[in-house]
């Protein structure tokens, strides 16, 4: 019996498997450099003749992109901090600490991955709204300091998965649980933050609800709000929308082609098991 | 991944039950870990357990902000009945649930298998279809719209290569949500990765001793690769149904629920009579009834396959 599939069959499924992935991308991408002309023309041709990036220049002016990216970045980088911090942490004490009670709490926990965000939305709406922090950029940010069910998770499972041995040895020296954490089990925890630091960054550029909800003034809208408002407005140009787009998609996917790993483990942690 | 029992410092009570006897540092450890899980007790309280607590509430006030509510007890969710855009909304969302996570479960499974065999160029192949999973927002959803545009977008202009007049996708009203399902099926690697890592995890004798009792490939993965992926196909079809029943950004972005609420989903409703009709009460109910029905469909889950899983040396 020789091998039931040659090389050949091989790589021409994975091509075809491909072409609805990478043929798509590939032509928004060589349309965003096309002469506006040429961008609503059914009958332009496929082969880009001329190329420009006058499009860019000119969305660029449009509306202050640059200021979308920066609000982004910042609002980004906080909620990158508050999660890694609280979720860690919260993931140590799961992981290493024995107390009662402790398997209901995390029950709770986990369960609080399958609430929906719709669902809490509103009365989070009014506490913010009460505290009068609606329009800042507190309600996007703030949250994201008091630990993310789905990381705290992962945490746990790096812990747990590092010999005991390292956490009785600093309690043996007269650490406290929290010298541990933060002398211990924090420097050795890179993989697992570098994972959870990607997924949050990522996460919160996306976002667009939560902006949409609490961001009112033009000049403190994030990038994804920013484009969305972009597009009520010129929404008919496209020469306009599909460059602006692209680049709204640089940030993440420059992330993405850096720390393609550490997102890739951080799915399989948290959703290779139930 | 492996799971350790043995890092699990400290016994708890050794005379489990009442726990009133605890060691010294038993307790120690145990003030210690109600304090450093502070955040997030804090966090579930404010962000998760109290809004919801407060959403039920909320279901049976009568809310036109900025006036205060007014209690009307089950006034809300007799309206809901009544209202025909409810049942529209709820409709759509179970249409784009039905039409996505089956096939993006087919499709990711389908990608790793294929995407599985170590071969030149199987890792920028990973990552191209991987791409677009992680990119997703508001950018790529307007990205892939114009890729649909009726006139001028690559799927009509394919199509009208091999002579196929194309549908006019997002402004049609019959083409509308299929058109979602599809912008939602190019998010699929995600699935496509947790598959990949559990196809690592399938011992490769298992496929030889199929192969030596003259088992082809259909064979080889019907009864190997597919019992043995079953808990992730599990744990994904509850996690995918989450998301598809929470879909928001392409609908509010690129057709705003239309064309005639033909791509009108719950949390879009929701959200306009909370935020554009200003109806706080009416919208509470709403997410009652969205809540509810994820809950439902999760418990459906579980019930209809937990059995029928397969867990390899399982416990």
């Amino acid at each position: 019996m020789m091998r039931a599939r040659t090389p050949t069959l091989g790589h021409v499924s994975t091509v075809l498997v491909l072409l609805p992935f990478a043929l798509p991308l590939a032509w928004v991408v060589v349309a965003a450099f096309r002469p506006a002309g040429d961008l609503v023309q059914a009958d332009a041709g496929w082969l880009p003749v001329r190329l420009t990036l006058d499009n860019f220049t000119e969305a660029w002016r449009l509306l202050d992109f640059r200021r979308f990216l920066l609000n982004s970045a910042l609002v980004t980088a906080l909620t990158v901090i508050g999660t890694v911090l609280s979720s860690s942490v919260v993931g140590f004490a799961f992981a290493t600490l024995a107390a009662r009670g402790k398997g209901v709490l995390f029950a709770l926990l986990l369960s609080t991955v399958m609430l929906p965000s719709a669902v809490t939305l509103l009365p989070t709406f009014l506490l913010f709204s009460r505290l009068g922090w609606v329009g800042s950029y507190l309600p996007l940010i703030v949250p994201h300091f008091f630990a993310n069910a789905f990381y705290v998770f992962l945490f746990r499972q790096f812990f747990r998965a590092l010999p005991g041995e390292v956490f009785d040895s600093a309690e043996l020296d007269g650490c406290n649980p929290w010298m541990t954490y933060r002398h211990v089990a924090l420097p050795m925890a890179r993989p697992a933050l570098a994972t959870v630091a990607v997924f949050a960054a990522i996460g919160s550029f996306n976002e667009f609800l939560e902006p949409l909800v609490y961001l009112s003034r033009e000049s403190s809208f994030t990038m994804s709000l920013g484009l969305s408002f972009f597009q009520g407005l010129y929404g008919t140009q496209v020469h306009y929308l599909v460059p602006m787009s692209l680049v709204a998609l640089v940030p993440v996917g420059i992330v993405f082609f850096v720390a393609q790993r550490a997102i890739q483990r951080g799915i399989v942690t948290t959703g290779g098991r139930a | 991944m492996t799971t350790k029992t043995g890092t699990q410092r400290g016994t708890a009570a050794p005379h489990s039950g009442q726990g009133s006897r605890l060691g010294p540092v038993a307790r120690g450890r145990e003030r210690w870990f109600y304090l450093l899980i502070v955040p997030w007790l804090l966090g579930f309280v404010f962000f998760q357990g109290g809004p919801l607590l407060a959403v039920v509430a909320m279901s049976f006030a009568d809310w036109p902000l900025p006036q205060p509510p007014r209690f009307v007890g089950i006034e809300n969710f007799a309206a809901l009945g009544q209202d025909p855009l409810f049942g529209r909304s709820l409709v759509n969302t179970i249409y784009y649930s039905a039409g996505l996570v089956p096939s993006g479960l087919a499709v990711g499974l389908a990608l790793a298998l294929v995407l599985h065999e170590p071969r030149r160029g199987v890792r920028l192949a990973r990552t191209i279809v991987f791409l677009p999973a992680v990119l997703s927002g508001v950018a790529m959803a307007l990205l892939w719209s114009w890729v649909f545009n009726p006139r001028f977008g690559l799927a009509n202009r394919l199509l009208a290569m091999v002579g196929i007049d194309g549908p006019g996708w997002l402004h049609s009203e019959a083409w509308a949500m299929p058109t979602l399902i599809l912008l939602g099926l190019w998010g699929v690697g995600v699935n496509m990765v947790v598959y990949l890592a559990a196809l690592e995890t399938v011992p490769t004798e298992l496929y030889e001793a199929a192969r030596l009792d003259g088992a082809g490939p259909w064979r080889r993965f019907r009864h190997v690769s597919w019992p043995l992926l079953s808990p992730v196909t599990f744990y994904l079809g509850i996690v995918n149904v989450l998301g598809a029943f929470q879909v928001f950004t392409p609908t509010y972005v690129l057709t705003g629920g239309g064309p005639n609420h033909a791509t009108l989903t719950l949390p879009l409703y929701l959200y306009q009579n909370a935020f554009t009709y200003g109806r706080f009460g009416y919208a509470a109910a709403l997410a009652v009834a969205l809540l509810a029905f994820v809950g439902l469909l999760t418990l459906a889950q579980f019930r209809a396959f937990e059995r029928r899983i397969f867990y390899l040396g399982s416990g």
